[in-house]
């Protein structure tokens, strides 16, 4: 059976075609799944086309949402210097699909230029150093010092939250948040957490 | 078997080639056959920091080079006092690229049999010239100065190494300066240790002696009077896994900073 929906990928982002005479419910449904599979095309930060008269307005405004949820821009217009050549760059290949719930375990200290870039948590037994970066899906422990960037929820997880022995990075970014360091750094001895709270990234001192 | 051991550090100017010179020299005092390699082409000081520059017949460029390269014994310059030191020039007028990764550990694995020690002295950065000296190596000394850039930057090379798989690194840290680390002006060993998490077997302090040395041709732990002379002998020892505590400046008595504060010192 041909899909109701089409996508095709493009420099600008991704646009989407309907079968003539599908039912918006059909649509609605069949883009919910799409974008619930967890489909490499479903990028954060990707911008979602529908021209403007294939539907009615009130149901573009729900697919607006639709997409806005799953933290995709959504517009009606093509950008117009694209629209010229409408099948070229192929979609980027994301690396293998990891689920949030799952956890990778890196055994050693990350120094500065490493970077470790994954859509699970991490767990890392050692230091992250200065210049170092670990960005995640989900959360990040540090069983040692923490002083580099560190950015969890990366995929608009609000929810993740980073927890280290000493926590004093560089930045502390959690979803769409970031927290700098103060310019006068004080050393705390007990492990501490970072997480959103009221919309803020708050940090305390935890016991483990 | 020869043990090799790379030299660098990723930041330039904190004393690489001196530490390359007198670890040289010490090891050669301890009765070793050493050959110290200068793999810094284009911008070469190995020769100068032991005196040999006016000996140089042929370098590393014409030892690895495809058309019809020289055996390397003839490359090979003996130090004047030292017989079982030997110094591998590179050459001045070639660049980095004239010499490739592979033919350096392929010399490398020809001099293994007629050498205790290769020590390669990387040049800094972490572009060709350092991946050409840290190819052939199986152990690494960093070097760095107490400050904030040359730590972050051998942090980064401490990372670069352990991708090629040498993960027995020493740490030497040089042009400490006593005094700046008591007012904390300077990052003190335990911040450097606390980041860089590797074992430590020099602290070199500031020393006018270094200088002097350079621009002698003779490396600083042949000045065995200087503080920095002694400093790098008690490096052989700790290389050697010899329990030699660190120097601690002795500190200065209240007469002593009281003259001082009056301008009579």
């Amino acid at each position: 059976m041909e899909d109701i929906v089409k996508i095709k990928g493009m420099k600008a982002g991704l646009i989407l075609s309907f079968t003539r005479g599908a039912k918006f419910d059909e649509i609605r449904a069949n883009i919910q799944n799409k974008l619930e599979s967890g489909n490499s095309f479903f990028i954060r930060g990707t911008t979602a086309y529908v021209s403007k008269d294939t539907l009615p307005t009130d149901q573009i405004e729900v697919l607006r949402k639709m997409f806005h949820q799953h933290g995709m821009l959504f517009r009606t217009e093509l950008p117009k210097i694209k629209v010229e050549n409408p099948k070229t760059e192929p979609i980027k290949k994301l690396p293998p699909e990891e689920d949030p719930q799952q956890m990778i375990v890196i055994n050693k200290t990350l120094r500065g230029g490493q970077e470790v870039r994954t859509k699970s948590s991490v767990l890392i037994c050692g230091n992250v150093n200065p210049g170092a970066q670990v960005i995640a899906g989900g959360s990040i422990d540090v069983r040692g010092t923490c002083r580099g960037m560190v950015h969890a929820g990366a995929f608009g997880n609000t929810k993740a939250f980073i927890v280290a022995d000493q926590l004093i990075p560089m930045q502390i970014r959690i979803a769409d948040m970031i927290a700098r360091s103060p310019d006068k750094m004080e050393k705390s001895e007990t492990p501490e957490r970072a997480s959103i709270k009221n919309g803020h990234i708050v940090i305390e001192p935890i016991t483990r | 078997m020869s043990v090799r051991i790379v030299i660098t550090s990723g930041k330039g100017g904190v004393g690489k080639t001196t530490t390359t010179a007198s670890i040289g020299v010490g090891l050669a005092q301890r009765g070793y056959k050493v050959v110290a390699m200068d793999i810094d082409t284009g911008l070469r000081n190995l020769d100068l920091l032991l005196g040999l520059e006016n000996r140089i017949m042929y370098d590393l460029v014409d030892v690895t080079r495809d058309n019809d390269p020289i055996p390397y014994k003839k490359a090979l310059v003996r130090h004047r006092k030292y017989e079982t030191l030997f110094l591998l020039p590179t050459s001045q007028v070639q660049n980095k690229d004239a010499i490739k990764p592979d033919k350096v550990e392929k010399l490398c694995n020809e001099m293994d049999k007629e050498f205790d020690y290769i020590l390669l002295d990387s040049p800094a950065g972490i572009e060709e010239g350092f991946k050409t000296a840290i190819k052939p190596a199986q152990r690494a000394i960093i070097v760095t100065t107490p400050e904030i850039t040359a730590v972050r930057d051998a942090d980064k090379v401490i990372g670069e190494l352990g991708r090629e798989g040498i993960d027995d690194i020493k740490l030497i840290v040089t042009r400490l300066r006593p005094k700046m680390i008591e007012e904390g002006d300077m990052f003190d060993m335990r911040d450097i240790n606390d980041l860089l998490a590797i074992e430590c077997i020099g602290q070199i302090p500031e020393d006018e002696a270094v200088i002097k040395a350079t621009n002698r041709g003779e490396p600083v732990i042949t000045m065995e009077d200087s503080m920095a002379g002694k400093a790098y002998k008690n490096v052989i020892g700790r290389l050697f896994g010899e329990q030699i505590p660190f120097y601690k400046p002795p500190k200065d008595s209240f007469f002593t900073r009281l003259k001082k504060l009056f301008g009579m010192l």
